[in-house]
């Protein structure tokens, strides 16, 4: 139905005149008529965090129409936030990219051109060409890629396929590198198997929650109204908040507390000592279930290892962990006392000893939630096994109200990168590089010859595996960071960027990712709808469709599988991400990526392209095209299968079950179900074993994979037990001095969403929030003389932006602190922030460095 | 362009018959009330410089039948008609 | 043809068309005074004091660091020369030193506010509750969010959301006794109730806003929702918000 600005003005004249005359009208004018007829309504998950929201959409010729929260989703049951509410417009924002661009002079490539509309052929060509001259000159780190914690499964799945088997690289990294390697590197050290135990259904469960560094108020507002609803009616509940400064959710807390950056990890070994120390500990549970180890301790800060600070480091990047008793144990938190941790951390005892108390308490059930403030930390994955160690003395674990849980931020971060493994060390579900049996399996699932799959260390049973350069592989892991560095120092040439927004995120832009992104040697793709910070600094842009306009499936922070179906058609020429993938590789030829003596194994592959080795292999082709319709008889197109004639998604989806759900696989524990059953249900939580979905694991009565008898069991690791790894507190790598002599923070607010290249296009929410503000302590601002409101120049020692300070805002900082959201493409937080990272999960703390303020 | 809503009282019983009448003035439309001889009138031009629309509503007081007519809402804009029949979703 | 031309032509045929009833009250109020969501600035007078006591000399305007106030001209809804601000398109920011105040030579602005906290410009009404998505349990919040006076003017009323049965609603609530009623954004609501589902959010529906703001309290009964042009929708997201960012080249 069309709706003009004029009928709209006319039906508002008429309702007024309407009211006032007290008439009832029939409902025939323009606006009031009820637009629901013709209207197709199917569900889609969420495009935004990792909540996993389902929601309703409703298409009418072609386009998004109506929109709701999905009444049979568990997870929201019809709620949505705010971006939520108005999901639909991000597909229609102004600047849709519709073709191909790439930078040119004269009509040739040129890097300091000017982006100009090309065919895809043309844009593939010219790809293709650097791409194989990369992989040949510079070997298998000579090529990167950068994917995305919102990549559909799928998408994720033939992105691995494609670097891995196809260019026989591991240079490839997911953004979930910035946001949920700490947590992963956390879940393989002490259980053996990644992501978390419990689900959203400890939110109605438990009578304690501890949040650490996790803005849920905002970051997950419908987990928020979850666990706001607990704590409102169930008796007894209460809320405990940690953070570096006071955020939306200190306002249900019972106890708040803002500590001194970093002494997090001084508080968790406090609450151990105090368990400890009353014998509160749950003996039963740590003699069965659990080991004691250490890990080493001053082990860096993923800076460059020029850096002093990387000099100085004694145990640089090191994480092996070594078995220590009990006792041993309970003396490396014995230094951790109360008088010591508050004095450390700023936060007063009685509010910690009530921490520690909660926490203690057999009789309460106590979930913890963290994201990114556990995470984005250069001591993530000991801070996040920190958290674990006191839920693991207590026993209280992987059962209902027992949970320690670590929170998602993107809507497929454990689908897609965790799941599906789309990291530099990973293959899918669980399997890693650095094992050769684990390559091996890969290889012989995927039909290639063995030894295809770069081994970490470059070599397969014991002999260097050979490569197309024609030297040794070598070692050929490389992380998200070391990539913009080995772009900057030439020594990666093409790098291709898909559905994320890494020159806005990716930490020290000044330094590292520009300086690496337009060095003359350098290819750059970016594949986007819209023209974001990255695509504006790329040489080759891919316009791509987004979210519902391709066949689509996500997973969320609960294990919790979602699909969806194509809703509507992408504007122009654009392709979805997994087109691009598959449509590039028929530009390869399997000559110009693997040596002679591996494509001799199989001499059929000879004079094949990738596409046909990777994708038309019997199984990813396996399901033919084939009209796709939901329970009602509605149709919907699909385009992929209809460019490529078979139904590319099925395909891709049930290959990737060869490594998760048949049999003989080396990693249980992630089983699936299949492709079309994931279509009726509004999402299942894996393991999904004879079509039942596992909402604890570990726990017998809950998880199949718990033997009757067993009680609890930490089957991803041999011996069934978890491990408790005691780690001390050290300090951050750049804290405040005398110049600079404010702490920075960076994060979101709820408004946005990540870099904003969606949530800014749509007018409302960025009415509701228009530009990044620095929040402020009134106390430092009046210090430097500011006042709310004020323009001011925030500066480290990478460089400086220009924001407005707010006072009086969401968030209240304390003296010497500040917080800058970075969804900002106006105000880019990224220039200022340290390119540190955890030295064992290499995510970047974007959540610690110093800053300093002045009128501007 | 001006987009007016009235409310145009009718003598009792007589709302079907003034309703038909109104709808013959171009730019004025109908959209309910007449069975409680309470008019839900709207009045609009298309963009003229020189507004028609009060004289348009002065015009409809001389109906037969019109008691009373009240000014309820009114939209002044200076957007181009373009602009007002584009589509707004 | 503009507002005031139409205004214009409406007086010399004011006498032909007969304003009677509700709508008179109405009509006849706006010509004689201000809008609804014209506010004066922080401290001034009651109105028709405040009309006394403004000499129209412009210098609260031109002392407003934030270029938010304006002056009334001739044929606006406003007396001519006197200062206003319009909370929708640019809200009052709220400066702790009050320069507005400051540079009032007659009082008008009251010299006795010291606290901008305490000024009474106006007040915010949550004016339609069926169409605010909060009341529905969506996780909203800006016009809390945005309120300056935060968490007091507007605060959350949490409540056990009985139709989902696990989640809170976080509904908003103003106090008159904090309120200033400068920068509540209203949000668009889209929501309509239907029969088979719960409620949807209709595109093609326009919008109410959910929260408006009463002018000069002290005169009540002016504003409804009905009576000042809804705010028009944007079609596009707009200038800047993304192309602002330069990416050297």
């Amino acid at each position: 139905m069309k709706l003009t600005r004029r009928d709209f003005i006319k039906s508002n004249a008429v309702a007024a005149a309407a009211s006032v005359a007290g008439v009832t009208l029939p409902i025939t004018n323009a606006a009031a008529a009820d637009a629901d007829d013709g209207i197709r309504w199917d569900k889609a998950a969420c495009r935004y965090c990792g909540t996993g929201c389902s929601v309703l959409m409703g298409v009418k010729d072609g386009k998004v129409v109506a929109s709701q929260g999905d009444p049979d989703a568990p997870v929201n049951k019809g709620l949505n936030c705010i971006k939520g509410y108005f999901l639909p417009k991000i597909l229609y924002g102004e600047d849709r990219l519709t073709k191909p661009l790439l930078r040119k002079t004269n009509g040739k490539y040129d890097k300091n051109g000017k982006f100009e509309a090309v065919s895809w052929d043309e844009a593939f060509k010219t790809m293709a060409e650097k791409w194989v001259a990369a992989r040949k000159a510079k070997g298998p780190k000579g090529i990167g890629m950068f994917g995305s914690g919102q990549w559909t499964v799928w998408e994720g799945y033939a992105a691995s396929k494609l670097l891995k088997a196809g260019f026989r690289s591991n240079s490839l990294e997911p953004n979930a590198r910035h946001c949920m390697a700490s947590a992963v590197g956390a879940f393989m050290r002490g259980f053996g198997i990644d992501e978390p135990m419990g689900c959203y259904d400890d939110l109605e469960h438990a009578d304690t929650f501890v949040l650490w560094g996790a803005n849920m108020a905002e970051m997950h507002p419908i987990l928020w109204s979850r666990l706001t609803d607990t704590r409102l009616t169930k008796p007894g509940c209460e809320v405990h908040v940690l953070s570096t400064y006071e955020h939306r959710c200190y306002e249900l807390a019972d106890n708040g507390m803002v500590f001194e950056p970093q002494t997090d990890l001084a508080i968790l070994n406090y609450i151990a000592n105090y368990i400890i120390q009353n014998k509160a500990y749950n003996k039963e549970f740590i003699d069965k279930h659990v080991n004691f180890t250490k890990t080493p301790t001053d082990i860096g800060y993923g800076l460059r290892a020029t850096d002093p600070r990387e000099k100085a480091a004694k145990n640089r990047n090191k994480g092996k962990l070594s078995k220590i008793s009990f006792e041993e144990y309970a003396k490396s938190v014995e230094p951790y006392t109360l008088e010591h941790t508050s004095k450390l951390s700023k936060v007063p005892k009685d509010k910690l000893l009530r921490l520690a108390k909660a926490y203690a308490d057999p009789k309460k059930k106590v979930s913890s939630y963290w994201t990114m403030g556990f995470n984005q930390h250069t001591r993530g994955v000991w801070v996040n096994g920190l958290c674990y160690n006191v839920h693991l003395l207590m026993g209280k674990i992987a059962e209902p109200g027992n949970s320690p849980f670590s929170l998602t931020g993107q809507p497929s971060a454990c689908g897609t990168a965790r799941e599906v493994g789309t990291f530099t060390h990973r293959l899918p579900a669980d399997l890693v590089t650095k094992k050769d049996a684990h390559c091996k399996f890969a290889e012989k699932t995927w039909k290639l010859p063995a030894g295809t799959i770069p081994r970490a260390n470059g070599k397969s049973d014991d002999a260097d595996q050979s490569d197309i350069s024609g030297k040794p592989m070598g070692k050929t892991l490389i992380h998200a960071v070391a990539m913009h560095r080995a772009l900057k120092d030439g020594k990666m040439n093409t790098f291709w960027v898909m559905c994320n927004n890494n020159m806005q995120a990716a930490a020290n832009m000044n330094d590292e990712s520009l300086p690496g992104w337009r060095n003359p040697d350098n290819f750059i793709t970016v594949s986007d709808p819209y023209p974001t910070v990255s695509a504006q600094a790329a040489d080759l842009i891919l316009p791509t469709a987004m979210w519902i306009e391709k066949e689509g499936a996500y997973g969320n922070a609960e294990r919790r599988t979602q699909f969806w179906r194509e809703q509507v058609s992408a504007p122009g020429e654009s392709k979805s991400d997994v087109w691009q993938l598959m449509e590039f590789s028929k530009y390869i030829k399997v000559e110009d990526v693997w040596p002679a003596d591996l494509i001799a194994k199989k001499p059929e592959y000879e004079g094949k392209t990738l596409y046909e080795i990777l994708y038309t292999n019997g199984q990813v082709d396996k399901f033919p095209a084939e009209q796709v319709t939901d329970s009602r008889g509605n149709k919907y197109n699909n385009h992929e299968s209809a460019d490529f004639g078979y139904y590319v998604q099925k395909g891709l989806f049930e290959e990737y079950r060869l490594f998760n759900s048949a049999e003989g696989i080396p990693k249980k524990g992630h089983e699936m179900a299949e492709f079309d059953a994931y279509h009726k249900a509004r999402g299942l939580r894996w393991p999904v074993i004879n079509g039942k979905e596992t909402l604890w694991r570990f726990r017998e009565g809950y998880d199949p994979h718990v033997a009757k008898g067993e009680g609890v069991k930490f089957y991803g690791k041999p011996d069934g037990r978890a491990n408790i790894i005691t780690a001390p507190y050290e300090p951050a790598a750049e804290p405040p001095d005398k110049e600079f002599d404010l702490w920075l923070c960076t994060g979101r607010v709820l408004e946005h969403w990540h870099s904003g290249s969606m949530t800014r296009r749509v007018p409302e929410l960025y009415r509701a929030v228009p530009d990044a503000v620095i929040y402020m302590n009134p106390k430092d601002a009046k210090k430097r003389k500011l006042r709310n409101g004020a323009l001011a120049k925030i500066s480290s020692r990478r460089g400086e932006i220009v924001c407005k300070i707010d006072t009086k805002g969401r968030n209240k900082c304390p003296v010497g602190l500040v917080f800058v959201p970075w969804f900002d493409a106006g105000r880019l937080v990224n220039k200022l922030t340290l390119d540190q990272t955890d030295p064992l999960s290499k995510e970047t703390d974007y959540k610690k460095c110093a800053v300093k303020i002045s009128r501007a | 362009m001006n987009i007016c809503s009235l409310i145009v009282h009718t003598k009792p019983t007589t709302g079907p018959l003034v309703s038909e009448r109104l709808q013959t003035f171009h730019g004025v439309e109908v959209h309910g009330g007449s069975e409680e001889d309470k008019l839900i009138v709207t009045v609009e031009d298309e963009g003229e410089t020189v507004s028609p629309v009060s004289d348009k509503m002065n015009a409809l007081r001389d109906v037969e039948g019109v008691v009373n007519t009240v000014l309820i809402y009114h939209y002044g804009g200076e957007e181009s008609m373009e602009e007002m029949n584009r589509e707004i979703n | 043809m503009n507002r005031r031309q139409f205004l214009g032509n409406m007086l010399k045929t004011a006498c032909g068309v007969g304003l009677v009833g509700l709508g008179l009250g109405a009509y006849s109020k706006r010509a004689s005074s201000m809008p609804a969501n014209y506010i004066r600035p922080p401290g001034a007078l009651p109105e028709e004091d405040f009309l006394g006591a403004c000499i129209r000399c412009g210098l609260c305007v031109r002392d407003c660091p934030y270029d938010i106030l304006f002056l009334g001209e001739v044929g606006d809804e406003v007396a001519t020369g006197t200062p206003y601000f319009i909370a929708r398109s640019g809200p009052c920011e709220m400066c702790e030193d009050i320069p507005c105040v400051v540079a009032c030579p007659t009082n008008a602005l009251d010299h006795e506010l010291k606290d901008i906290e305490e000024s009474r410009m106006g007040l915010a009404v949550v004016i339609d509750q069926e169409n605010c998505i909060a009341f529905h349990g969506l996780r909203c919040e800006v016009c809390f969010n945005v309120c300056p006076i935060r968490g007091r003017a507007i605060s959350l009323d949490m409540q056990h959301n009985t139709r989902s049965g696990k989640h809170a609603l976080f509904i908003p609530v103003v106090h008159s006794e904090a309120c200033t009623a400068v920068d509540c954004v209203n949000v668009p609501a889209f929501w309509k109730r239907l029969p088979s589902r719960s409620f949807r959010c209709i595109w093609q529906k326009a919008s109410w806003a959910s929260i408006t703001v009463w002018a000069g309290r002290r005169k009540t009964k002016r504003a409804r929702h009905w009576s000042h042009p809804t705010p028009s929708i944007v079609t596009t997201y707009p200038k800047g918000c993304v192309t602002t960012c330069k990416v050297k080249v």
